[in-house]
C-alpha cells in the first residue's frame, strides 16, 4: 500500500520523462545542436558531475545558446508549469469541483489588469531587474485574491460558493476594465494581447532565480496539508468530525495556491489548460489520494509546459505562438480523449 | 457493582442560531457503556447537539465535557480520538478507494509530518472486518450502493477508535435489512467494546427497542430522560411530536413499540371539538371488523365500548391499544351467557349502536340477538352494511333474517363507516 514508495516511483518515472524532455528541447531552435553536445552542455552544470566533463572543444556560440538562451526558457517553462498544476490541484480540491483551475478566483483577470496597467501607464524600467508589467501584474493578481478572498470570508469561515462566484464577478469586471484601457490605448492593443495569451519569450535566469525556490517553498509547505486535503473532499463536516482543522486548512491552502498562481501568471501571462487538465490526467493515472497526486502533478505541469512551450517556439520558426494557444489547442483534445476512452466518473 | 465513569457530560448548554435559540439550557450526562437514543421532530435540535458535542459547531454556552476533559480545551484531533460521528450521508468529491476512505479515520493518530504506520492499517482492516467490507477494501466508493457506502462511513468513524460513536440518523435511508444489520452491529460494538453508543435515530421503535435510555428533545429542552419502559407513552409522543400514536409491546420482545393512529374524522372535515365527548358508542366487534370504526370514533373524541370480542381477535387489540373498555370470550369460543350480559350491560349504557360488517356464525350469533334487544328496547342502532349480509351469513339463514328484522325495526343503514359521524 504504502502511498510513500507509490509517490516516489511515480515521481522517478516523471522526472526520467521530463530529463529526457530537457535535453532534446534544449536541442531543437533555429541553431541545431546535437543531442550529445546538449547532455554535455547541461551535464556541465551539474556539480560534481562538472568535473569530469570537458566542453571546451564545442562551439561556443552552441554553449551561449543553450546555457544563455534555451536552458533559462525551458527551465522557467516548468517552473511555470509545476505552479499552474499544483495550484490547480488544491483549487480543484478545495472546490471539490472539476472546473476549478488556477485562475478560478480571479487571479488572471486581476493580473491581466495589473499587466495592462504596467504596460500602458508605467513606463519605467521596474525593479530589481523585473519588468513593471510583471510587477504590475503581480499586484493585481494578489489585490484581486484579497478582495475576492476578503468577500467571501465572515467569522473566520470561507464560503466556497461565495468564493466562487465573487471570483467569476470580479473577474468579469475586471476584463471589462481591461477591455476599456484597450480601446482608448489601440497602440498598445497588441503588446496586452500578447501579455494575456501568454508566453515565456522573456526567460532568464534571473527571472527564474526568482520564481523557482518560491514555487517550491510554497508547494513544500502546502505538501503537508494534503492529507487533510483528502479528509475536506468529504465536505467540511465530515472533515471536521474527522479532526480537521477545516477552516484553517482552507484557508492556508486557499492563500498559497493564490500566490503560486499569481507567481505563474505574473512571469508568463494567463497559460490556461495546464492547470485545469494535468490534475485530471494524474488523477486518471495515479488515482484522487492529494499526498501523491499533488507532487505527481507538480511534475507533470513542468512536462506539459515544457512540451507546450517547445513546440510553441519551434513549431512555425522562426515565428514563435504564444504558448496559450498550444496548450488549448493541444491540451484539449487530449483531455477530451482521456474523458471518452475512461468512460466512468473522472470525479 | 462499581461505579461506572463518566464519558460525556453536558451542563446548561445553550446554543443560538441567527438569535433563534436552538438548544436551551440541556444537562444530562451519559455513563460510559451507555447506549442513548435522541428522540425528537426535526428542528427540535437532536443534530445541533450532536455538532456541539463533536465541536463541529461552537460559540455556545455552557460546558461540554468528554472523557472529563472540557472540549475547549481539547483540539479537533484530541475530540476526533474519543468522539466518532457517523453521519447519515457522506459524498467525497473524488472516487477515492474504500480502503483510502476508511484510511481517513485515521486522521487523528498521524501527525502532520508522518505516515500511516502499521498499527494504522491494522486498526484499518479490523473497522473493514467488523463493517464486513474487507472483499470491496479496492473498490472505488462512489461505485458502491447506499448500504455498502454507509458500511464504509462505520468502518471510518470505527478507525478513529473513539470510546464514544455519536451517530447522527445513520441508517434513515436504508432499507430496513440494513437498518437492522447496522443495528446489531451497533449493540455489538456496545457490548463487546463497551462503547458508549448516542444515537438519533428517525426509527422511534428501532430505538426504543435497542437503548438503555431514550432522551426526549423538545423545542430545543429535554422534555424528558429515562429508560423506554419509564417516559415512552401515548402522552409525551404526543407532546414531544404532537402525534396520536398507540405505544403497544412487541408480542416477540415484549418491548414498547409506537405505531401512528391516523385519525380519519380530519380527513372528513369533523374536527374533535365538534363531537360530543358524553355520547356513549357501543359497537359489535368480531374479526377485525369493527377496528377501523373504534379508531374513527376514538379519535374523534367519542366514549366508546366495545363487545363481544374473542381473544386474539384483531378487533380486541385494537380496543386494548386504545384502552377502550371491551367485553371479551376465550378464543374460538361460542359467546357465553355471561359475555352476552355483560355486552347487553353496555348496550343499555350506551346511547348509540353500531353494528360493523361482522361475519356471523353460531358463536356470535348472540351478538345479534343483543343488537335486535337494543333496538327494541328504543336504542339508536346504526348498521354499516359494507358486505351483503347474505355473503357474511354462516349460520344457514338465521343470522340473515335477524339482521334484516334489525333493520325493519328502524336501524340506520350507511354504506360506509365514512357516513357513520353524520349520522350519530
Amino acid at each position: 500500500m504504502g502511498t510513500g514508495r507509490k509517490t516516489i516511483k511515480y515521481i522517478i518515472v516523471l522526472l526520467i520523462i521530463l530529463i529526457v524532455l530537457v535535453i532534446v528541447a534544449a536541442s531543437i531552435g533555429a541553431a541545431k545542436v546535437s543531442l550529445k553536445d546538449t547532455s554535455l552542455i547541461i551535464a556541465s552544470f551539474i556539480p560534481g558531475v562538472n568535473n569530469f566533463i570537458n566542453i571546451e572543444d564545442l562551439n561556443p556560440q552552441d554553449i551561449v545558446i543553450i546555457s544563455q538562451i534555451r536552458l533559462p526558457r525551458i527551465f522557467l517553462s516548468i517552473f511555470v508549469g509545476i505552479a499552474l498544476a499544483s495550484a490547480g490541484v488544491i483549487f480543484q480540491g478545495l472546490f471539490r469541483n472539476p472546473m476549478a483551475d488556477p485562475f478560478v478566483i480571479g487571479v488572471s483577470a486581476g493580473a491581466a489588469f495589473g499587466a495592462t496597467i504596467g504596460l500602458v501607464f508605467i513606463t519605467g524600467v521596474g525593479l530589481l531587474g523585473i519588468s513593471t508589467t510583471t510587477i504590475f501584474a503581480l499586484l493585481g493578481a494578489l489585490v484581486t485574491t484579497f478582495l475576492v478572498y476578503s468577500i467571501s470570508s465572515a467569522r473566520g469561515k470561507v464560503s466556497v460558493t461565495t468564493l466562487l462566484l465573487s471570483g467569476i464577478a470580479l473577474s468579469a469586471m475586471l476584463s471589462s476594465m481591461t477591455s476599456f484601457i484597450m480601446i482608448f490605448r489601440a497602440h498598445d492593443l497588441a503588446k496586452i494581447i500578447f501579455w494575456i495569451m501568454g508566453g515565456l519569450t522573456a526567460a532568464s535566469w534571473y527571472k527564474f532565480n526568482i520564481i523557482a525556490p518560491m514555487v517550491v517553498v510554497l508547494i513544500m509547505i502546502s505538501g503537508f496539508y494534503m492529507r487533510d486535503l483528502n479528509i475536506i473532499s468529504l465536505g467540511d463536516e465530515r472533515a471536521a468530525q474527522l479532526g480537521v482543522q477545516t477552516d484553517r486548512v482552507k484557508k492556508i491552502l486557499l492563500i498559497i495556491a493564490s500566490l503560486i498562481a499569481a507567481l505563474a501568471v505574473s512571469i508568463s501571462g494567463i497559460i490556461g489548460f495546464v492547470g485545469l487538465i494535468t490534475p485530471h490526467i494524474l488523477r486518471l493515472i495515479v488515482g484522487p489520494d492529494h499526498k501523491i497526486l499533488y507532487p505527481t502533478s507538480a511534475v507533470a505541469g513542468g512536462i506539459v509546459l515544457l512540451m507546450s512551450d517547445t513546440l510553441a517556439r519551434t513549431i512555425l520558426m522562426p515565428r514563435e505562438i504564444p504558448v496559450g494557444i498550444i496548450t488549448s489547442i493541444v491540451g484539449v483534445p487530449f483531455f477530451l480523449y482521456l474523458l471518452v476512452k475512461s468512460k466512468k466518473q473522472v470525479f | 457493582m462499581s461505579r461506572k465513569r463518566k464519558i460525556l457530560s453536558v451542563k446548561n448548554l445553550d446554543f443560538s442560531y441567527n438569535q433563534n435559540k436552538v438548544l436551551d439550557n440541556i444537562s444530562f450526562s451519559v455513563e460510559e457503556g451507555s447506549f442513548i437514543s435522541i428522540l425528537g421532530p426535526n428542528g427540535s435540535g437532536k443534530s445541533t447537539l450532536v455538532n456541539l458535542i463533536s465541536k463541529v459547531l461552537r460559540g455556545y454556552e455552557g460546558k461540554i465535557e468528554v472523557g472529563g476533559r472540557d472540549i475547549k480545551e481539547l483540539n479537533p484531533k484530541d475530540i476526533a480520538k474519543i468522539v466518532a460521528v457517523v453521519p447519515q450521508y457522506t459524498n467525497p468529491g473524488f472516487s477515492f478507494t474504500v480502503a483510502e476512505i476508511v484510511m481517513m479515520g485515521r486522521h487523528p493518530y498521524i501527525s502532520r509530518f508522518g505516515m500511516e504506520g502499521k498499527e494504522d492499517f491494522d486498526v484499518v482492516s479490523g473497522a473493514m472486518e467488523k463493517t464486513k467490507i474487507l472483499p470491496f477494501a479496492n473498490r472505488k466508493f462512489t461505485e458502491l450502493s447506499g448500504g455498502e457506502k454507509q458500511r464504509v462511513i462505520m468502518a471510518q468513524a470505527l478507525a478513529q477508535d473513539s470510546s464514544i460513536l455519536l451517530l447522527d440518523e445513520p441508517t434513515s435511508h436504508l432499507d430496513i435489512n440494513f437498518q437492522i444489520e447496522f443495528m446489531n452491529l451497533f449493540l455489538s460494538l456496545n457490548k463487546k467494546e463497551n462503547k458508549t453508543i448516542i444515537g438519533i435515530f428517525h426509527d422511534v421503535n428501532l430505538a426504543i427497542q435497542n437503548s438503555k435510555k431514550i432522551m426526549l428533545l423538545k423545542e430545543g429542552r429535554i422534555f424528558n430522560f429515562g429508560s423506554g419502559e419509564d417516559i415512552i407513552n401515548r402522552e409525551s409522543i404526543k407532546s414531544v411530536f404532537g402525534s396520536d400514536v398507540f405505544v403497544g409491546r412487541n408480542p416477540i420482545t415484549k418491548k414498547l413499540y409506537v405505531s401512528p393512529v391516523f385519525n380519519p374524522g380530519d380527513d372528513w372535515g369533523i374536527s374533535r371539538q365538534t363531537a360530543n365527548k358524553y355520547l356513549r358508542v357501543h359497537i359489535i366487534g368480531g374479526g377485525g371488523a369493527a377496528s377501523p370504526v373504534m379508531n374513527l370514533l376514538h379519535s374523534s373524541g367519542y366514549t366508546v365500548s366495545c363487545g363481544v370480542i374473542n381473544t386474539l381477535d384483531t378487533d380486541l387489540d385494537t380496543a386494548q391499544m386504545l384502552g377502550i373498555p371491551y367485553v371479551t370470550e376465550a378464543p374460538f369460543s361460542p359467546i357465553s351467557f355471561v359475555s352476552q350480559n355483560k355486552n347487553i350491560e353496555f348496550i343499555k349504557s350506551s346511547d348509540v349502536i353500531i353494528l360493523p360488517a361482522v361475519e356471523f356464525g353460531s358463536g356470535n350469533f348472540s351478538n345479534l340477538v343483543s343488537v335486535k334487544e337494543a333496538i327494541s328496547s328504543g336504542k339508536k342502532v346504526i348498521v354499516i352494511d359494507e358486505k351483503n349480509i347474505r355473503e357474511r351469513d354462516h349460520t344457514g339463514g338465521k343470522a340473515e333474517k335477524l339482521y334484516r328484522r334489525i333493520i325493519e325495526d328502524g336501524a340506520i343503514v350507511v354504506k360506509s363507516i365514512n357516513q357513520v359521524l353524520r349520522r350519530l
